[in-house]
């Protein structure tokens, strides 16, 4: 572990030292994944403080269980697994705390936003990149918890509809008709923002 | 457009459909111009959201970052390390309670023992290894009994008999 060379180190490598109780080793795992795992945490929680401390959290739980993780899939899918988790937790506390439940929500699904005309523009085209991202951050940040939920582990961690529905503790049923609602909402959003200009 | 037609379309954008129900919604799609600007609008929307990724950064240093992160871990570990020496004690407690009840309790019967012997009813030892005596202060009576190998070999053997018969 001594002469490991950590920057040029493979990510495979960092976590087997890691598991060893190189704790320079799983620094350097951080160090190359904090964004990721902190946009992850941000996308839903919208709160940038709120979303470091979970992000770090998840790396706290992550070296906690390293002997867990088996290499089926990448480290950073790993990890971001753990801060979704820790978020969903964060957000179901947070409903229970308004007296409220993420899971009886009433589903915005079946309303407006399922029989609004449908956005014949793609409303991002042209757009700077930059500008897009600003954008589609807004929209986002409208959308309820629930629905930012679903499509932000669709869209970017692209899980099928039964394992989200097993993460949130739903029906697939819910999942299709959130996801349906979230994407028609930033749909509208994203039009109404670019007709705004 | 009817609820579960919505679900369909978006079922296939998202390739959640078996090939047949594909092929459906394929045939469908060719003769419904709402369908098809359904479509077109959620790819749009989802093309759109996939270029989002990955433009946020953390604002704190790498340094102050990992600071944070190293004290929990460090804390964590010493948590674990106090749980453990606190599980080796409850360990041994488990196993010192029940033994030291048991010793309380036989230290008790053997200090009641010789004290109901002087006062009231007892039993007591009348030398002979094999005859034991129970006296009864207030009715005046003294039950002896003796215990011969012999008799309980020969009582036996009578019973033996008995049932052979």
């Amino acid at each position: 572990m001594a002469d490991m060379d950590y920057t040029a180190a493979q990510d495979a490598e960092l976590v087997q030292a890691s598991r060893q109780g190189d704790m320079v080793a799983f620094e350097q795992l951080v160090a190359r994944h904090r964004d990721k795992i902190y946009a992850r945490a941000y996308m839903m929680m919208r709160n940038e403080e709120e979303a470091i401390d979970l992000s770090q959290e998840a790396w706290v739980k992550g070296w906690q269980r390293l002997v867990q993780f088996q290499g089926e899939s990448s480290f950073t899918t790993w990890m971001t697994r753990i801060v979704i988790n820790l978020c969903l937790d964060q957000l179901r506390k947070r409903k229970r705390q308004r007296a409220e439940s993420i899971e009886a929500m009433e589903e915005e699904s079946g309303g407006v936003e399922r029989q609004m005309p449908v956005v014949m523009v793609n409303p991002t085209e042209q757009m700077e990149r930059a500008e897009l991202r600003v954008r589609i951050d807004e929209a986002l940040g409208k959308l309820s918890e629930a629905h930012r939920t679903v499509l932000v582990l669709h869209e970017f961690e692209h899980m099928e509809y039964k394992n989200i529905a097993k993460t949130m503790k739903c029906s697939i049923g819910t999942v299709m008709s959130r996801l349906f609602y979230a994407r028609r909402k930033m749909a509208s959003l994203l039009q109404d923002l670019k007709t705004s200009e | 457009m009817k609820e579960d037609l919505q679900m369909k379309l978006q079922a296939y954008l998202d390739g959640e459909l078996s090939a047949g129900e594909a092929k459906a919604v394929l045939g469908w799609l060719a003769q419904d111009a709402v369908a098809r600007n359904l479509l077109v609008e959620l790819t749009n929307t989802r093309a759109a959201l996939l270029s989002h990724e990955s433009e946020m950064k953390v604002s704190d240093s790498r340094e102050f970052y990992w600071s944070k992160i190293r004290r929990q871990i460090e804390g964590e570990d010493k948590i674990v390390i106090a749980t453990k020496r606190i599980s080796l004690m409850d360990r041994i407690h488990r196993l010192l309670v029940p033994a030291g009840a048991a010793a309380a309790v036989f230290v008790a019967v053997m200090l009641a023992l010789p004290r109901t012997n002087g006062v009231g009813d007892g039993f007591a030892d009348a030398g002979d290894a094999v005859a034991f005596t129970y006296h009864n202060y207030d009715s005046g009576t003294t039950l002896v009994w003796l215990d011969y190998p012999a008799e309980n070999d020969l009582s036996e053997m009578e019973l033996d008999d008995t049932l052979d018969l």
